[in-house]
């Protein structure tokens, strides 16, 4: 991220000065073309305001971008978005997704993978020697990896998306990839027994048809893990208004609760097998990122809260803990199953 | 005309500002059928800009939106960012901040303390906006900086006028404390008393669309262009059996499922044909107001923004040196200072040309800027019937009455003066967009009356 545009950088530049449209990196000037959306679960559009952001981590565009929550379902989501002729600009080639790799990340790397792992396998247990597993929404292939790497070794490991960047290097590292998404893509309907979306929901634009999708894919009794970013928590109750590390604006566009998670469940047509939190510091990080760059801190300070800092990550990992104990901890994991019985 | 048919009928908008455009594009996203009639040869009404060749931008007034606004409507790349916004008050020859700096005033802070160890009766309070002013702010506030500004605001004794005028003003103190102090950090000009629909917050402040509020009209106004009749005044609103059906316009009748009126509510009145339940609103009364810009040689030549002015010896009540908190609206060392003067249709300030006002301007404002008369190089002035609706205390139940329901089906106004409220730029917006949730329900309910009583008939 060190091509960063931070708003401390520009006021220091140029005192007084006044930009058009929000800071943005140079090459990136030209407006977002946007449109306008209604709730997704409901299909609402009576909504209070929450939030206006601008894209605080990666400047792709002069945009501000209006969230807001549907006063019917409570669905969290961004009212006027980009459209979806502009994922290349909004997911630039240095996107942290298409390279979380140990020579960028190191020791953080390190450490996730096998916290990651962890939770992964845990998902997976009583899965038969010949399931067959798809990753929606893959990026680089990182969950991927680890089930080839911890995983059952017969298992049929596979993931989507949409990205040509994060096909290509997943693709490099040897795993099977399908370039495209699920509602198209010619994939076997009723033959997967798990699906993963780990950090995949909050980025679609139509989260609903999508696990409509999915769920056409699995078999009978198969289930969905879906792990996204927790709008019942602290971290959002204090920055809601602006800053919250969740938005990331402007690539998240729906946010969920646990009761618009259930929500959803039922509109698809799944049961709720498992709905927890678990613990991450990176909304915690960036939302305290996005306030101190937002209002002009020094660049140092800024700088002390990213995920290349594992200092902030882990003070925010403990502190996290506390809220996880609590059951509100940062990110949702809930696990829905399609209706019938397994195999 | 027929109103089984109408209820499929297009929606007709009248005025093309920003809450006709608001309910334009409202109704198209919901791929409802309207057609906007708007008087003039162009959109965007009193929040158009205009533009010199020497670089000037013209406003009806300190012009701004602010980002939330900008976000939603989807023009946030195209604004800046308003890096400061203040206002303070000129009494005998000193300026004070608005509104902390007042209460450095030992007088002040002494006598609206009296005011809140023995309030009034609510009964009272509430009787007049001059005697809310003295309740809420104390007597000599009220007396020598709230009343005296209001009067010429309004053109009216503050004993005359409803209290409501006061009640919707400001925040509380410490929200108040919150937001400035957020400006003071941020280093933007956060919102303070700009937004009574949405509460505000540290992170919604002043924007500037490049060329003008006018922007947002445009807009607005994307993709709906051939829906948008230009130079179309409407003639008349017609009602049969308290329900819209039709209007008319250069002579021809259009029938409609409902009308969306921007118009003033008192000209409203006049337009509606086959009712007389809307007589009471022709009552109704805007206040003109006359916008002197002068354009002077130098910059800050105003102690803030906003400078208002109390005392009675001045013409005007408020000067504003817009190119402080927007410096893009003059060209470099030059600035623009507006003298706001409220009038009424066809007074001598009204009628007098624009070279005499500028010299009358330039004669008074040597008490605050002494050089001016060596500074200054023209001027160019703006008038408007209708800058402000007047809450008359002796038609505040109709006021209140038309806040709640105008009383006709299928008649809707919105927009400041449509509703003859002080809503501002933002709650415009959001109001009118609800304002169109209710014109929709109304037109299905329409729809399945009409189907209902068609499939009876068949039977």
């Amino acid at each position: 991220m060190a091509k960063t545009i931070q708003r401390s950088h520009l006021s220091k530049r140029y005192p007084g000065l006044s930009f058009v449209g929000v800071p943005h990196r140079p090459d990136c000037s030209e407006a977002l073309r946007m449109t306008t959306v209604d709730c997704h679960v409901c299909g609402s559009d009576n909504v209070e305001l929450l939030a206006v952001g601008e894209d605080f981590e990666y400047r792709t565009s002069p945009d501000s971008f209006l969230t807001v929550r549907c006063q019917d379902c409570g669905l969290v989501y961004m009212k006027h978005r980009p459209d979806m002729c502009e994922l290349d600009r909004i997911y630039p080639v240095d996107y942290h997704a298409f390279n979380f790799s140990s020579k960028q990340f190191g020791f953080i790397y390190k450490v996730r993978r096998s916290l990651e792992a962890k939770r992964l396998l845990r998902a997976c247990k009583g899965l038969g020697n010949d399931a067959k597993i798809l990753d929606v929404g893959c990026g680089d292939g990182f969950h991927l990896n680890l089930l080839r790497d911890f995983g059952n070794k017969s298992w049929q490991v596979e993931g989507i998306d949409m990205s040509d960047h994060a096909v290509r290097a997943g693709r490099e590292q040897g795993l099977t990839i399908h370039h495209g998404i699920v509602q198209t893509c010619e994939l076997e309907q009723g033959s997967y027994d798990l699906a993963l979306m780990i950090a995949t929901i909050e980025h679609l634009d139509d989260p609903l048809t999508v696990l409509k999708s999915v769920k056409k894919l699995l078999k009978p009794g198969g289930r969905v893990v879906i792990v996204t970013d927790n709008t019942d928590t602290l971290d959002f109750k204090l920055f809601h208004q602006r800053h919250w590390g969740g938005y990331h604006f402007p690539r998240h566009w729906s946010l969920f609760s646990p009761a618009t998670m259930r929500q959803l469940a039922v509109n698809v047509g799944m049961e709720v097998a498992e709905l927890s939190t678990i613990v991450s510091p990176v909304n915690w990080v960036y939302s305290i990122r996005n306030f101190l760059d937002d209002w002009g801190a020094p660049t140092w300070l800024v700088n002390r809260f990213s995920l290349n800092s594992p200092v902030s990550l882990a003070i925010f990992t403990l502190f996290d803990n506390v809220h996880q104990w609590l059951g509100h901890g940062a990110l949702l994991r809930v696990v829905l199953q399609n209706p019938g019985s397994p195999r | 005309m027929n109103i089984a048919k109408n209820s499929i009928a297009p929606v007709a908008i009248i005025g093309g500002g920003p809450a006709g455009l608001t309910a334009a594009w409202y109704l198209h996203r919901q791929k409802i059928p309207f057609i906007l009639y708007e008087a003039g040869p162009k959109i965007a009404g009193l929040a158009s800009s205009f533009h010199d060749t020497d670089g000037y931008t013209y406003d009806f007034g300190a012009h701004f939106i602010n980002n939330r606004l900008a976000a939603a409507v989807g023009i946030g790349s195209q604004c800046r960012d308003v890096l400061y916004y203040g206002e303070s008050v000129l009494i005998h020859g000193k300026t004070y901040g608005y509104p902390f700096g007042l209460m450095k005033s030992p007088r002040y802070v002494a006598s609206a303390l009296a005011r809140r160890i023995l309030p009034p009766s609510r009964q009272e309070m509430h009787q007049n906006a001059a005697n809310w002013f003295r309740s809420s702010y104390g007597d000599l506030l009220a007396n020598e900086v709230a009343i005296p500004l209001l009067e010429a605001w309004s053109g009216a004794p503050a004993t005359e006028l409803a209290s409501a005028v006061g009640s919707k003003m400001q925040n509380t103190i410490p929200q108040t404390l919150k937001l400035r102090m957020a400006s003071r950090l941020s280093r933007r000009a956060v919102g303070c008393g700009y937004s009574h629909e949405i509460p505000e917050n540290p992170h919604v402040w002043h924007v500037y669309p490049e060329g003008g509020v006018g922007l947002l009209c445009q807009k607005l106004a994307e993709g709906i262009e051939q829906h948008i009749k230009l130079e179309s005044p409407v003639q008349r609103i017609i009602v049969q059996d308290g329900r819209v059906v039709g209007v008319r316009c250069q002579d021809e009748e259009q029938p409609v499922s409902a009308v969306v009126s921007t118009a003033p509510a008192n000209i409203l009145s006049r337009l509606v044909e086959g009712t007389d339940i809307l007589k009471p609103l022709g009552q109704l009364r805007y206040r003109p107001m006359v916008f002197v810009n002068l354009r002077l040689e130098g910059r800050n030549l105003l102690k803030d923004t906003v400078v208002w002015l109390p005392e009675g010896h001045f013409t005007s009540f408020r000067l504003t040196e817009t190119p402080i908190s927007m410096p893009w609206l003059a060209p470099e060392g030059k600035t623009l200072v507006t003298v706001d003067i409220g009038c009424e249709k066809g007074d001598r300030i009204w009628s007098m040309d624009d070279d005499a006002l500028g010299e009358l301007c330039i004669e008074e404002l040597q008490e605050i800027i002494p050089d001016i008369k060596k500074r200054y190089r023209g001027c160019r002035v703006l008038r408007t019937p209708i800058a402000y609706p007047v809450y008359l205390n002796e038609y505040e139940e109709v006021r209140v009455k038309l806040a709640q329901s105008i009383g006709i089906d299928g008649l809707y106004p919105i927009g400041r003066n449509g509703e003859f409220s002080h809503a501002l730029m933002e709650d415009v917006y959001w109001r009118t967009q609800h304002k169109m949730r209710q014109v929709i329900d109304y037109r299905n309910a329409s729809q399945s009356r009409h189907h209902r009583s068609s499939a009876q008939f068949m039977h």
